[in-house]
């Protein structure tokens, strides 16, 4: 097999692309800084209201949502994770949000302001907020996803009385979805080794192909229980400990709600501006 | 049809995780109730292997595109309603966290459109009563059939409840001032082909379990052993096609009286579109224009969030605005520098 | 000690896979199980661990193997895997090796000082918060004995230990399988490593046993091993 084949042929695999990405995340959360440090549970809240308070932006109060982009950029810099590697996963994100916002220049074309001249209307500006909440919030939870380990975050769900079924079954799900995709990634690669120039599946082959994985894993499943079973498991899973949340915790939630706080009822773009162009 | 965090209010995610953690609470409780913890493991990797199945390209025959699987449907097959609205929770879950698939905040919504649909009304309402039904005759073949017409009618209604809830998420949320018809114009007929497709995906791998190992599959067996006849199985799937024909029929109609841009765009955007790499839902079609003309009124009290704020000499929306985006510019400003210093903080950390 | 008298079984609507079965292991004995696909030897594990139930008595000290035992007998029984990745669900090999300990009621202390413990011994230290899924075979196979050993069980069972390793890898089980000082019952058609790591084998066929005696008897016995779908092992057989 030639080289550019193979390559070819790992370029058609989604799943090992997902796996990389999956592996990259996990690599990210194990690093060491001060906003991995940080108990899960305050970045899960801080994560949450964070998002809340950029949903909650009007859709032409583009100049009152920039400043909430000082906040992802600084924990970014913190947590020594360069901004740009996010920056992949928009691609899922900002095509979804220009389907919705692409049109508003279309259809409203009122004009809001004008700047030298040329006048921006309000569907421009509704849509690049709307473009800017997408990326906002993206940020926001890959910042999360990237400093704390899975783990951690379930340890901390649980600590806040998510049910512990439900907790166990992410845990156990995230271990399982590497092993699933990975296999589901050699048979993509075998199918393909033996039909070549198939952009998928083959209609003939749909039950058949994940039908297979499928029946293999209720298999695995039972074996996995076993295994469980045979170390004593009797239906309690025990959680890591969290990390203890501490002053420095609590510091840096107050400083955020804060900072979103004044962020979200004073337009800070505009008294800066107010002061510079007065 | 993952829904983003961007195109919700507040209040409407809210709304969304309220509703979806109900079902959730009931789900636990249930499967808590019938004591079948070793369900947690197949709940786990049947779980995994959707989301990794959710990944594969099929080929739709005679066409150029493929088509994608979401998952509820088979969830529910395999695991019965509760398990599979939990393992589908934590499908979108991982979606969401690692790959942006959907947001955090938009997570209750995104179960609610994809999980409960799939789970709860694919299974009560179509899944039971058609294999319990005496749809096809008596046998093997029948129940094959009756898998294959549950599939297909289950991910196509299911489908469609989603897309509704999806056009009606977005227009409460205020993302979209496109009138609700024309929305719906626009996202039920796509979401109908997509459903079909994914109902023929599903009876396909639904098929292929009833042949190897029939006993994985909820209902079957019960009917198989001809222990079970159906009673309200005909009155239930009537019932369905009603709701189906209203919900297919209204955005239709709707849509025939919508205005001729969205028929345009509608167009533009399946034909670009097509399928997306995530659940095989066409999300660029999902969210569209706001077609407003009296917007403009309201502009100038939007542009601040609090009416009453105004600094002196700010009295103008124009004036508002330029010392805005001199603002703007400047807290941007300030964002990239931070990004350099970071830049510059961790080089040194590491040298 | 394990004991095994007159054991048959058969899974549903199936042939019988073990028949009239007899035998006894004792206290420090390490036993390897060898035999053709379909011979038994995975049966008989699961028997012993009480996965499945079949006819006949089996005894794990003096005590029955049946549904009310099971707690006392699991916890003295270890039993490895041949798929690491079924044996580890945890996230890391840290939370893996803690499971079984906690389960038993042993305190985060204890438990964490019985990990560390193992993990010193096998030499794993740096593989205590990696992720399991992140780990390779060589590593998660080695992670799959630390954590059946974490909980210090009486016995170690292990189907296949050495399947999918490369050479040195293999040999790292190897070692360690041979320094444990448990009862050790091995099924694998590795049996150059069952020659390295067992005294005594027991050679099944079609569900019966057809030999039982010191593993170097049985392993050189060229005629019967082929008789069975087995050949002899490498370090033995001359090369052509």
């Amino acid at each position: 097999m030639t080289p550019l084949f193979y390559v070819i042929i790992r370029l058609m695999n989604k799943m090992e692309k997902a796996l990389g990405e999956l592996g990259h995340m996990d690599e990210l959360a194990v690093q060491d800084s001060p906003v991995h440090a940080m108990n899960a549970g305050a970045k899960l809240l801080c994560t949450v209201i964070y998002i809340l308070t950029v949903m909650s932006f009007d859709k032409y109060d583009l100049s009152g949502l920039i400043p909430m982009l000082l906040w992802p950029v600084l924990m970014f810099q913190m947590s020594g994770i360069s901004v740009s590697t996010c920056f992949y996963k928009l691609r899922i994100v900002l095509p979804l949000v220009m389907a919705v916002g692409l049109f508003n220049p279309i259809f409203d074309r009122e004009i809001m302001l004008q700047i030298g001249g040329v006048g921006i209307s309000g569907g421009v500006i509704s849509m690049i907020t709307l473009m800017l909440k997408g990326v906002l919030c993206l940020m926001a939870s890959f910042l999360l996803v990237a400093t704390t380990p899975f783990d951690n975050i379930c340890a901390a769900l649980r600590r806040v009385h998510f049910p512990a079924m439900l907790v166990t079954l992410l845990l156990l799900t995230y271990r399982y979805v590497g092993v699933m995709t990975e296999e589901l990634a050699v048979m993509t690669d075998a199918y393909h080794l033996r039909a070549p120039g198939q952009k998928g599946i083959h209609v003939s082959a749909w039950g058949s192909f994940l039908g297979q994985l499928l029946l293999r894993s209720m298999d695995r499943a039972q074996e996995l229980y076993s295994s469980m079973l045979l170390r004593g498991y009797h239906q309690h899973f025990h959680y890591a400990p969290v990390k203890p949340f501490r002053s420095r915790d609590a510091v840096y939630l107050i400083l955020s709600l804060l900072f979103f706080t004044v962020v979200k009822f004073w337009n800070l773009s505009e008294i800066i501006g107010m002061f510079v162009t007065r | 049809m993952h829904m983003a965090d961007a195109l919700l209010a507040p209040a409407v995610a809210a709304t969304m995780y309220v509703a979806s953690g109900a079902a959730a609470g009931v789900s636990i409780n249930k499967l808590r109730k019938d004591d079948e913890p070793s369900k947690l493991p197949t709940m786990a990797v049947t779980a995994a292997v959707v989301f990794a199945g959710q990944m594969i390209n099929y080929t739709i025959p005679g066409t150029g595109s493929s088509g994608h699987m979401c998952g509820g449907m088979m969830l529910s097959a395999l695991l019965g309603p509760y398990a599979g609205f939990l393992s589908m929770i934590v499908v979108l879950a991982i979606q969401c966290l690692f790959f942006a698939d959907g947001g955090l905040m938009a997570l209750g919504a995104n179960i609610w459109n994809m999980a409960f649909y799939g789970c709860f009304v694919g299974y009560f309402l179509i899944w039971k009563p058609i294999i319990h039904s005496k749809w096809f005759g008596e046998g093997k073949s029948a129940i094959r059939k009756r898998i294959i017409a549950a599939s297909i009618l289950g991910c196509v209604i299911t489908l469609q409840l989603g897309a509704f809830s999806v056009v009606l998420e977005t227009s409460l949320s205020g993302i979209t001032e496109l009138p609700l018809g024309a929305f719906m114009g626009l996202m039920q007929p796509i979401h109908l082909a997509i459903g079909l497709v994914e109902g023929l995906i599903t009876a396909a791998v639904l098929c292929f379990v009833f042949e190897s190992r029939p006993e994985l599959l909820r209902d079957v067996n019960e009917v198989g052993a001809g222990t079970l006849t159906a009673k309200r199985s005909l009155k239930a799937t009537v019932g369905i096609l009603a709701i189906v024909a209203l919900v297919v029929g209204g955005g239709l109609s709707l849509f025939a009286s919508g205005n001729p841009d969205g028929l345009e765009w509608a167009l533009f955007g399946n034909a670009d579109g097509g399928y997306s790499t995530n659940m095989g839902l066409d999300e660029e079609n999902f969210g569209v224009s706001s077609d407003v003309a009296d917007k403009a009124e309201s502009v100038q009290e939007k542009t601040s969030f609090l009416p009453d704020y105004a600094f002196p000499g700010s009295d103008s929306a124009a004036g508002t605005t330029v010392s805005g985006i001199v603002g703007s510019a400047m807290v941007a400003g300030v964002a990239l520098l931070i990004c350099f210093a970071g830049g510059f903080f961790r080089k040194k950390k590491q040298s | 000690m394990i004991e095994f008298d007159n054991v048959s079984f058969a899974y549903e609507s199936g042939a019988p896979v073990i028949k009239g079965l007899s035998f006894r292991i004792e206290d420090g004995e390490s036993v390897g199980l060898i035999g053709a696909n379909g011979a038994g030897k995975s049966t008989i594990m699961k028997l012993v661990l009480g996965l499945v139930q079949g006819e006949g008595r089996i005894l794990v000290d003096d005590t029955e193997v049946n549904k009310e035992n099971l707690g006392r007998i699991r916890k003295k029984l270890g039993f490895v895997l041949q798929n690491s990745d079924n044996q580890m669900f945890m996230p890391t090999v840290y939370e893996d090796m803690m499971f079984g300990p906690l389960n038993y009621m042993v305190s985060r202390e204890d438990a964490d000082k019985k990990v560390n413990e193992v993990l010193d011994r096998l030499g794993l230290q740096y593989l205590k918060n990696k992720y399991n899924h992140k780990i390779s075979g060589g590593e998660k196979r080695m992670a799959a004995i630390a954590t059946v050993l974490a909980m210090e069980p009486d016995a170690v069972l292990m189907d296949e230990p050495t399947s999918a390793l490369d050479p040195y890898n293999r040999r790292v089980v190897i070692n360690t399988i041979k320094e444990l000082g448990q009862t050790k019952i091995i099924t694998s058609h590795d049996l150059d490593m069952i020659m390295d790591t067992c005294d005594r084998v027991i050679l099944l066929s079609g569900g019966e046993i057809v030999a039982d005696g010191p593993a170097m008897d049985i392993l050189s016995d060229r005629e019967l091993l082929e008789a069975n779908h087995m050949e002899l092992p490498l370090s033995l057989s001359a090369r052509p």
